[in-house]
């Protein structure tokens, strides 16, 4: 009997002491705890390429917003409706979470990396400096499309009510931010085939980063005109991009396929036409870069933009040109042509960039080799930049290159105002009776960051509307 | 109850066989006194002596006696112990007395410890095998719907679908809240493993849960361990409650007669759709969005140069909404069945009507029939015995081309080694094959379809037609008359017969268990069991549908073919040791001490075509069209090692007293946090035994209890990984993981007290069982949801508590009882209050699930787990619905109002039993008080204009889709129209004054009613859709007629029974129009939303039921 119990005893004491291995039952064996920091860059790169293309009515309305194109049966989104489909709290998933979270693990493995060589210090550098442009590039677009955002606490899972700061302050950090990455990037190796824009070519980063400050600068020009002169003149001492140079992300079809594929073709769905706003425009000037945007109207040879907002029978009305739908289609970044209207707006508002005649040919000649559209300087002559009210030439030849980069072309809109957008028919509240000049923020943030949240709301002035003006968009 | 407690009875005396003097020998039959049935396993003994026996199956026994013997003692649990004196008699024949007094058995407690009911200090609730048997359904647990007072099980409508089964109230906020199944002792996976896609309302099937493998025909009783005081022993899964089943078992005889038991169950069943859970349309309008096509007489079409008719109308196919023209016989149109070279009217213009005759498309159901066939084969020695049992289920569905089939193999047999030492072995495999199940949610499912997005001029009959003549997808929805891709919806026939799904599970569960009664005071038990299944699910699409999601990623794809492959395996060991003994005369100890060391993995792959198939009709990985994503594989090996211990004190069958301690070491926990304990007290009080004159009352009872029980982490919550992204060219991606872990998480914990009365009345004829209890979950383990500019979504924090307080009765009573007939009543009532006490922190939100239509599932601070957030209207002072300036009800800006509940108020079931000679009958009725459900479906369906409420006769007698006429301003800012003005008026006020001084007047604005969304969608708020999910069913009625004795006597048959087997019948009441509020996605804790939910069906069974 004792036996007995003493076996038991030895039993029970066995069976809680067998517990070496649930160390290892904790390890996942499928995923790992480590990874290369490229790795991480490269989906970050890839993220933010597939949410600049996106047309996906639950990520990215520009081409609505912009008026390029608008919906056939269901036209919430051009009817100014973000909240139904919760379009911003989408896009701060994709920045922070999908986007600038990897950017910033990748610079915490890269920053612990020791280095022997000169070279790869440099490479170390370079890396951490892509990963910087990459990062004020993402949250240039967080504070155009938003205003105040979280920034200085951003990015730390241990504060989970990260404030907001302010947006002009978080310009000025992002300008020293570029200014800093275009300085420190030094002739050398970087992240090789994992830099998905440039293959690891540091000296098209530098470019990059000039042509990201030329644009922020160029953003602030109504509120700040003296920072915005100095920063566009110091980047204009180049680096700069050459004619037909830019940052894009070539897509290589398959499950790599341009999102516009995706939503567009393999979606099998009918959603978009052509909005009568840029048909409109582009008749106005008999544009030879339609037929790269878009098709005749079914069984016309004429272009017929659906009026935007209403209810569009897709039979009825131009569709996307086929190029822009194709799996393989590149998309931009940022390019020459922004970069030159950016100068030659900065040349007519008084900075020493050269002239603005210049760059305003540029830009547009560019931009017809980039369509492969013959017939540039005819188009030229006809639509010259004129010296005084050049706004609206600018402003409208601007926003018909920009085509399908609604987020560039909605910034550059905002700031030059032209073409004259439609008001389309069933605005709901939410839009008070105007077109939009921001996102509201992520309906999740007046939940799980409510003061942070009720404060920013205070400090872009009281309302968090969709017609709220973030800080350099005055009149 | 009887067969229960028979069984029980049988095991025990089993033990009291002794080696036999060699004597006179005594034979006779025992039967029952109240119905002469004879009752196996009686007690016979040579009374003074320990000479003795049990009868047989057919109630005989043959007992050797001494010479010098007396008398014969016959006792039975649940009977009158009877004496007979000898005196010389051969054959002795005893009919014996219910008794009265001794009404609560035997029952099985946790671990498979049997104990006396009428010592535990906590509810149980016991079934009958029978109760759960006579209605054939996909899920057994569905049949407890309404038997056990506090058990809410929830039961939707999909072909083999999961069932939900919460006990006490919903105790962890993101973890599972199902009961713990648990059969002969051996934990019974009850997994889920439908995608948290398909859960949230996304594109998926629904497998339903795993412990639907068991086989109701096995079922000998089961108990429901409702509390935490009852469950504490299982330790750290034991927080939501135990099913504990025992199968039924074979019989011992003695001597040489081997008697075999042989019973064949057969049963089949059909279905009738009940119309009040589907779609009432309206038949007035067709298809199209608005009257803005290019036909400028009939808005509604399109018009222009078809087939060579220059001004051919042509209905917007396209389209999948009825807010077009208005039917007329005499407008002949070209519809899609124009269009196809293969169709009947090719190129022929038809009625413009509403399709389908009058029940539109509710023709494209089919008859669901089930056929069930069952053999069971009891049998046994004087020191064996054993049971196999084999069910065959073949099912077909409500919707074309589905079928579930499972087989299921039961053996089991016991064997004495010793006259003190048993062995046990079990083992059942399953197999369960689904084909063609419904798929659910927001996605392509053909019920989204025909309750959010339709034509109701389409007729199915003809798509079935144009599917059956080219097997071709030639939908009802194409882009034109010349272009025949389905804009949004395929063919339902295709989809049917071309993009079904299918599963496949093979199970074993097994164990062996040695019994070893070491003294008469001390016992061992060992056991090693297993749980092993491995399931396969296949999806598919085929070259030429509708793009939807599929596969890897979810990508959108036209075609393409997924595999989900998981591999489950649970072993247990456990080792009992039981001291049993009475200290005193008075004074009785129970103690235990054991073990249980588990150990489960779970092995899973996700492999996916991508972007389509190169072959058609060929299902395979490698016919992917480009490069496969990676695919989704995990492993995950979960280990707890448990100790337990426990004592059990009775005094003179007046107290009782248990405490019980169980420390788990659980591998899902960090190294240091990994060890817990969990202890249990409870007591009771039979004051009953103290009022011996009180002969009114059978029995008086007092319970109270006090534990502590868990729940440890989800596997992988304690260590980040990078998440793999694919390929991007020869760049391999990764990205750092959505939600972030924490190192340093330990269990959640619920803390709980109980108090219970149970008193029986008059001999039995009435009794009711009250309880009360609260429970309280603490240090709960979740994923809190961060803002997204912390670079995650969320983060697992141990923190939050929940509180479920509630009341439960049971009353049983026998209102009629005589020699012929008797009439037996039954009525459960639970009512659970619910509360999130705390959650993280400055968090007073936590988002469970985030649903199609803008609505979330969540658990709030202060409200009941569960609230159902969404738009709301907006009220003046007053309470009046506001009413925007375009005559649209003014919505919320936020989506953060609670418009509802998913918890019910409360539960009722009432159960009542006839019996009349040979016929018995039963009805149950279930009721559930309370809860939502935002209905996806009328959200976007009134939008779409299908329901018959979208079209009606306006204030000015004119139909609510003609179009608004003469619409003046007038100077008071209310509007005037022409008296032939279609549209219609939102009830409300509007604002003419300004923002900040607000002047209401009621509202004048006349809307269109011929729009898209005039009724729904976008220009509703969510509330507008939500309804009381409040339900009276009848939910099962069965009529038997068993053969009497006397008819079988010349036949091989000891039994034949017939029985007429209805279940939910008729939903007496509920608020939900067009559905049945209890159909759902799936089990788990994303409950009312209803999106493409099937429709229910009244079903009605013959079973014939023969023993040999």
């Amino acid at each position: 009997m004792k036996k007995i119990i003493l076996a038991f005893i030895v039993l029970i004491g066995f069976s809680t002491s067998c517990t070496k291995d649930f160390n290892e039952y904790n390890v996942d064996k499928k995923n790992p705890v480590e990874v290369p920091s490229q790795m991480l860059v490269a989906n970050a790169q890839k993220a933010l390429a597939d949410q600049v293309a996106s047309t996906n009515v639950n990520l990215n309305v520009w081409k609505l917003f912009t008026q390029y194109w608008t919906e056939t049966t269901y036209t919430d989104e051009a009817n100014y409706d973000i909240i139904n489909r919760n379009i911003a709290q989408l896009a701060f998933r994709t920045y922070y979470r999908n986007i600038l979270r990897d950017l910033d693990e990748a610079r915490m493995i890269i920053e612990k990396e020791e280095t022997l060589t000169p070279e790869e210090e440099a490479s170390k550098t370079n890396r951490l400096q892509i990963i910087e442009l990459v990062s004020v590039y993402c949250y240039n677009r967080l504070v155009d499309t938003f205003g105040n955002v979280p920034y200085t606490e951003a990015l730390n899972i241990d504060d989970i009510t990260p404030a907001y700061d302010d947006a002009a302050t978080i310009y000025n950090d992002l300008i020293s931010r570029a200014q800093a990455a275009v300085a420190a990037i030094q002739d050398g190796e970087s992240f090789g085939n994992y830099d998905l824009y440039f293959n690891g070519d540091v000296s098209m980063w530098r470019k990059f980063g000039n042509s990201l400050l030329i644009k922020m600068g160029i953003t602030i020009s109504k509120v700040n005109w003296a920072k915005s002169k100095e920063v566009i003149e110091a980047a204009y001492a180049g680096p700069l991009f050459a004619m037909g140079e830019l940052a894009q992300l070539q897509y290589l079809g398959g499950s790599n396929s341009n999102p516009l594929y995706q939503d567009m073709v393999q979606s099998g769905r009918d959603d978009f036409v052509i909005a009568n706003t840029l048909v409109d425009v582009m008749n106005g000037l008999n544009d030879p870069r339609r037929p790269a945007y878009m098709d005749f109207a079914p069984d016309t040879n004429v272009y017929i933009g659906g009026p935007y907002g209403e209810n569009n029978p897709f039979t009825q009305y131009s569709h996307v040109a086929q190029r822009i739908q194709e799996p393989t289609y590149a998309i931009t970044l940022i390019d020459y042509t922004e970069t030159q209207f950016y100068l030659a707006e900065a040349a007519l508002r008084g900075a020493a960039v050269g002239t603005a005649d210049e760059h305003y040919t540029n830009a547009v000649t560019s931009s017809f080799d980039y369509w492969m559209v013959e017939g540039a300087a005819d188009y030229l002559a006809a639509n010259p930049l004129p010296a005084e009210n050049w706004q609206e030439v600018l402003s409208t030849q601007a926003w018909i290159a920009y085509y399908v980069r609604g987020q560039v072309s909605f910034t550059s809109w905002r700031r030059l105002g032209y073409p004259a957008f439609n008001m389309p028919p069933r605005p709901p509240e939410s839009a008070n009776n105007a077109i939009p000049r921001r996102f509201t923020y992520p309906v999740n943030e007046q939940t799980l960051n409510k003061d942070n949240y009720f404060q920013a709301v205070e400090a872009i002035g009281g309302n968090d509307f969709l017609s709220t003006r973030i800080f350099w968009d005055v009149q | 109850m009887r067969k229960f407690t028979l069984f029980l009875a049988l095991i025990f005396f089993i033990g009291m066989q002794v080696v036999q003097a060699q004597t006179s020998t005594v034979t006779g039959t025992v039967t029952n006194a109240e119905d002469g049935s004879t009752i196996p396993g009686v007690s016979v003994v040579v009374k003074g002596t320990t000479f003795g026996t049990t009868t047989d199956l057919q109630g005989k026994y043959t007992l050797n006696v001494p010479p010098d013997a007396q008398a014969l003692k016959f006792s039975f649990v649940g009977m009158k112990t009877t004496e007979r004196a000898i005196a010389g008699q051969k054959v002795i024949n005893v009919a014996m007395e219910p008794e009265v007094t001794a009404i609560e058995g035997v029952v099985v407690t946790a671990l498979g410890i049997t104990r006396e009911k009428k010592s535990l200090g906590y509810a149980t609730q016991e079934l009958g095998g029978d109760e759960l048997n006579q209605v054939k359904r996909d899920n057994f647990i569905s049949n407890l719907s309404g038997k056990a007072a506090g058990v809410q099980v929830k039961s939707n409508n999909n072909m083999g679908g999961s069932a939900n089964i919460i006990i006490r109230g919903n105790s962890s906020i993101t973890g599972s809240n199902q009961a713990l199944i648990v059969v002969d002792g051996v934990p019974v996976s009850n997994d889920n493993t439908n995608n948290s896609g398909q859960i949230t309302g996304r594109a998926g099937y629904d497998y339903g849960n795993a412990a639907s493998d068991i086989d109701p025909n096995n079922i000998e009783s089961m108990n429901v361990l409702k509390g935490a005081a009852a469950t504490a022993l299982y330790g750290s899964r034991a927080a939501n409650g135990v099913i504990l089943i025992t199968t039924k078992k074979g019989q011992k005889t003695t001597g040489a007669a081997r008697i075999l038991g042989v019973s064949i169950t057969s049963n089949v069943t059909t279905g009738f759709i009940d119309k009040s859970t589907f779609p009432a349309y309206q038949k007035e309008y067709g298809a199209g969005y608005g009257p803005y096509y290019s036909s400028e007489e009939y808005p509604g079409l399109d018009q222009g140069e078809i087939f060579g008719d220059p001004n051919g109308l042509i209905v917007p196919t396209y389209e999948d909404a009825s807010m077009g023209e208005k039917f007329d016989p005499a407008l002949l149109v070209y519809q899609y069945d124009a269009f196809y070279p293969a169709s009947p009217n090719y190129k022929k213009k038809t009625p413009y009507v509403f399709g389908g005759g009058n029940d539109g498309a509710i023709d494209f159901f089919e008859t669901p029939w089930s056929f069930t066939n069952n053999i069971d084969i009891t049998g046994g020695g004087e020191v064996s015995t054993f049971r196999l049992s084999y069910t065959n289920t073949d099912q077909t569905g409500i919707m074309p081309n589905s079928s579930l089939k499972k087989n299921n193999f039961l053996f089991n047999g016991t064997y004495d080694l010793l006259d003190n030492l048993k062995v046990t072995a079990s083992a059942n495999y399953v197999n369960t094959k689904g084909k063609g199940r419904n798929s659910t949610g927001y996605s392509d499912n053909i019920l989204s379809s025909f309750r959010q997005w339709y034509q109701v001029n389409v007729d199915m009959e003809m798509q079935k037609e144009l599917y059956d003549l080219t097997n071709r997808n030639l939908s009802w929805n194409p882009k034109g008359p010349d272009n025949f891709q389905p804009n949004y919806w395929d063919n339902p026939y295709w989809v049917r017969y071309q993009n079904y799904q299918n599963d496949n599970r093979d199970r074993l569960i097994a164990y062996t268990q040695v019994d070893w009664d070491i003294t008469d005071h001390f016992s061992l038990m060992g056991r090693a069991a297993m749980d092993v299944y491995d399931e396969l699910q296949e999806e598919r699409k085929a070259i030429g549908s509708v793009s939807g999601e599929i596969g890897v990623g979810r990508t959108e794809a036209t075609s393409g073919y997924s595999r989900y492959s998981r591999k489950f395996r649970e072993t247990n060991f456990d080792l009992i040791a039981k001291y049993n003994r009475y200290l005193t005369e008075e004074l009785s100890l129970n103690a235990l001490l054991g073990t249980n060391i588990r150990r489960t993995s779970i092995d899973r792959v996700f492999a996916s075509t991508e972007g389509g198939l190169t072959l058609p009709n060929l299902y395979s990985l490698s016919n992917s069209a480009n490069p496969m994503l990676p695919p989704e594989e995990s492993y995950q090996e979960i280990g707890v090692n448990g100790i337990f211990a426990g004592v059990s004190l009775g005094y003179a069958d007046l107290v009782y007293m248990d405490a019980t301690i169980r420390r788990d070491e659980s591998s899902t926990l960090p190294e240091n946090e990994r060890d817990y304990y969990y202890p249990a007290v409870s007591g009771s009080f039979l004051f009953s035994n103290l009022m011996e004159n009180a002969t009114w009352m059978q029995l008086g009872k007092i319970r109270l209890g006090y534990a502590e029980v868990g729940n440890d982490a989800p596997w992988g919550s304690t260590m980040d990984t990078y998440t793999n992204m694919g390929l991007y060219g020869t760049a391999a991606l990764f990205s750092v993981p959505s939600t972030k872990a924490n190192e340093n998480l330990k269990p959640e914990r619920t803390k709980s007290i109980e108090a219970g009365l149970e008193m029986v009345f008059f001999q039995n004829r009435l009794g009711f069982d009250f309880s009360y209890y609260k429970n309280n979950s603490v240090d709960q383990i979740i994923p809190v949801s961060v803002s997204f500019a912390t670079g995650y979504s969320g983060k697992y924090v141990n923190a939050g508590e929940i509180q479920n307080q509630g009341i439960e009765l049971t009353m049983r009573g026998t209102p009629v009882v005589n020699s012929d007939f008797r009439w037996d009543a039954t009525l459960n009532f639970a009512r659970n209050r619910n509360e999130v006490i705390s959650l993280d922190e400055g968090l007073e939100n936590l988002q469970i699930g985030a649903l199609q239509g803008g609505v979330t599932i969540n658990a709030r601070v202060g409200e009941p787990y569960g609230t159902i957030q969404g738009t709301d209207f907006v009220y003046d002072d007053n309470g009046n619905k506001v009413v925007s300036s375009s005559g649209h009800f003014r919505k919320s800006a936020t989506s953060d109002k609670i418009i509802g509940n998913i918890t019910p108020d409360w539960n009722l079931g009432f159960n009542n039993a006839f019996s009349y000679k040979n016929w018995s009958m039963s009805f149950l009725i279930d009721w559930q008080q309370g809860g939502s459900i935002f209905s996806l479906d009328q959200w976007y369906g009134m939008a779409t204009g299908l329901y018959e409420e979208t079209v009606f006769t306006n204030d000015l007698g004119n139909g609510s889709r003609d179009p608004i006429v003469g619409e003046v301003q007038n100077e008071d800012l209310t509007y005037s129209y022409d008296a032939t003005s279609g549209g219609f008026i939102n009830e409300g006020v509007v604002n003419i004054g300004t923002e900040e001084a607000p002047n209401y007047i009621p509202n004048t604005k006349r809307v269109a009613g011929n729009n898209y969304a005039a009724f729904g969608y976008a220009t509703s708020p969510n509330s507008r859709y939500v309804f009381d999910a409040t339900y009276i069913k009848l939910r099962e009625v069965v009529l038997t007629y068993r053969l009497p004795k006397s008819t079988l006597a010349n036949t091989p048959f000891q039994g034949a029974s017939f029985s007429l087997v209805g279940s939910n019948l008729w939903i007496i009441s509920k608020d939900l129009k067009h559905a049945d509020p209890e159909a759902s996605q799936s089990s788990g804790n994303v409950q009312g939303w209803q999106s493409g939910v099937m429709p229910s069906t009244r079903n009605v069974g013959l079973t014939v039921s023969l023993q040999f």
